[in-house]
């Protein structure tokens, strides 16, 4: 076993003693690399989301700069040639639209009509293949034409392509610089899975109020397959959790009797459904999740790892420490408006408070983005390795 | 096709599940295993690049 092996086995012990709950030798670092990755080099956001070869060797180049165990993963959550190729109107990237050196944007639109609900209920990975991808693509708008069948090729090649490319990036990370990955697979809870993507904000509100019952069948029908996509393809390495972005579950998106009959239940049966097989999820429970602490804290032990974002720290330590793994932290607002000193001070605190007896990974609350300050970042880093020693 | 096509319901991870496939088939004069096993494989790819476009 090289150093870089040895390293790697160190780090994943460290991960997984955590994930379990238990003490490790040191709180585990975990750093995503989100947007913020323009400031490190001379790029711009577009040849970050667009060149994958050159977002994944300046990933590359960071990684050996950071004493990290954990790493969440790189600037690119989309690579576009693959949306292009469909004319995708889901998204707006860096480049096409938009300066070159803008975040990316999401057109959010009521995708799925109030009245195709029951076809969806019924049948919706043929209704998301024959009605919804040509909804939302200019290129592929009408099935069986030249510019469908050549953009459907395109598109699916570049999925394959962007996957090899990125497997072969993360075997790199791994043997060249000792880190872990932190999940494998995805998922989503069912009802954003709705809300996000198929009904839109106002759209889900609006059912929550007219058709209510379509909203709970809906649920119903997604959380099975949401269920098998957290243990698909990657996420079959069941050592690692899968990513579970939550989105309208954040208080006060709903409110808590909404939360209690529309969000949860689809949410805990999926995670149910995945702990059955083994598969942990990392509740990514972006923005206040405060209120609903008591609720999650029913889940079956260890089953999750719990994100803090802006949910009270203190509260979640209380309620959820010890029957799950908590990760976060670190507020992202912090590493953009705070200085080294602060930023130090703030993660010796939150060491102490929530780290002290295990069951703790440090990480920044949300999505590192383009506005944080590189020298937020070290000192995030230097002061977890100081006072994170158990 | 068209002729052929039958009315299902896919379970979560297939698009068009190895038994309707099956059924289409006139005959398998080699091993089954080996075909079902690679069907199954790109099914659930093309599954996973249809729910992609719904799970943002």
């Amino acid at each position: 076993m090289n150093e870089k092996e040895k390293l790697y086995q160190e780090r994943l012990e460290r991960y997984t003693i955590a994930m379990e709950c238990g003490k490790p030798d040191k709180v585990p670092i975990c750093l995503g690399i989100g947007e913020w990755v323009v400031k490190y080099t001379d790029t711009n956001l577009q040849e970050v989301f667009y060149d994958l070869n050159k977002s994944n060797s300046i990933v590359d180049e960071m990684l050996s700069d950071f004493d990290v165990d954990i790493f969440g993963g790189g600037p690119c959550l989309w690579w576009p040639p693959m949306f292009d190729a469909m004319g995708s109107k889901l998204y707006k990237f860096p480049g096409i639209g938009l300066d070159e050196n803008s975040t990316f944007q999401y057109n959010e639109e009521e995708y799925m009509k109030a009245e195709d609900y029951d076809d969806f209920i019924a049948n919706p990975t043929e209704w998301l293949a024959t009605n919804f991808l040509p909804r939302i693509s200019d290129e592929f708008a009408e099935p069986g034409s030249y510019r469908a069948t050549v953009a459907l090729i395109k598109s699916a090649a570049a999925f394959a392509m962007q996957a090899g490319t990125m497997a072969a990036a993360w075997e790199k990370w791994t043997r060249e610089h000792g880190v872990v990955g932190q999940t494998a697979g995805m998922t989503k809870a069912p009802f954003d899975t709705l809300g996000d993507a198929l009904r839109s904000m106002k759209g889900i509100l609006l059912d929550l109020r007219r058709r209510p019952e379509k909203v709970l069948a809906a649920c119903e029908a997604i959380t099975p397959h949401n269920i098998k996509q957290g243990v698909s393809g990657p996420g079959a390495d069941k050592r690692f959790p899968c990513f579970a972005p939550l989105h309208r579950g954040a208080y006060p998106f709903l409110n808590p009797h909404q939360w209690e009959k529309y969000y949860w239940p689809s949410l805990k049966a999926t995670i149910e459904g995945l702990w059955a097989q083994g598969k942990r999820m990392l509740f990514y429970a972006e923005g206040d999740w405060t209120p609903y602490l008591e609720k999650i804290a029913e889940l079956p032990e260890k089953s999750i790892i719990f994100q803090i974002d802006n949910t009270d720290a203190k509260k979640a330590k209380e309620i959820l420490g010890g029957r799950f793994c908590l990760q976060g932290g670190v507020p992202t607002t912090l590493l953009t408006y705070g200085t080294p000193e602060e930023v130090k001070e703030h993660v010796k605190r939150t060491i102490d408070e929530l780290a002290c007896d295990g069951g703790f990974i440090l990480n920044p609350g949300g999505v590192v983005m383009g506005d944080a300050k590189k020298e937020n970042i070290y000192a995030m880093i230097e002061a977890a390795r100081e006072y994170g020693v158990y | 096709m068209s002729e052929k096509e039958k009315s299902f319901v896919p379970d979560p991870g297939t698009c068009v599940p190895w038994k309707i496939k099956k059924e289409e088939l006139e005959e398998i004069h080699g091993n089954e295993e080996i075909v079902k096993k690679e069907w199954e494989k790109l099914d659930e790819f093309a599954y996973s690049f249809i729910w992609f476009w719904v799970q943002r």
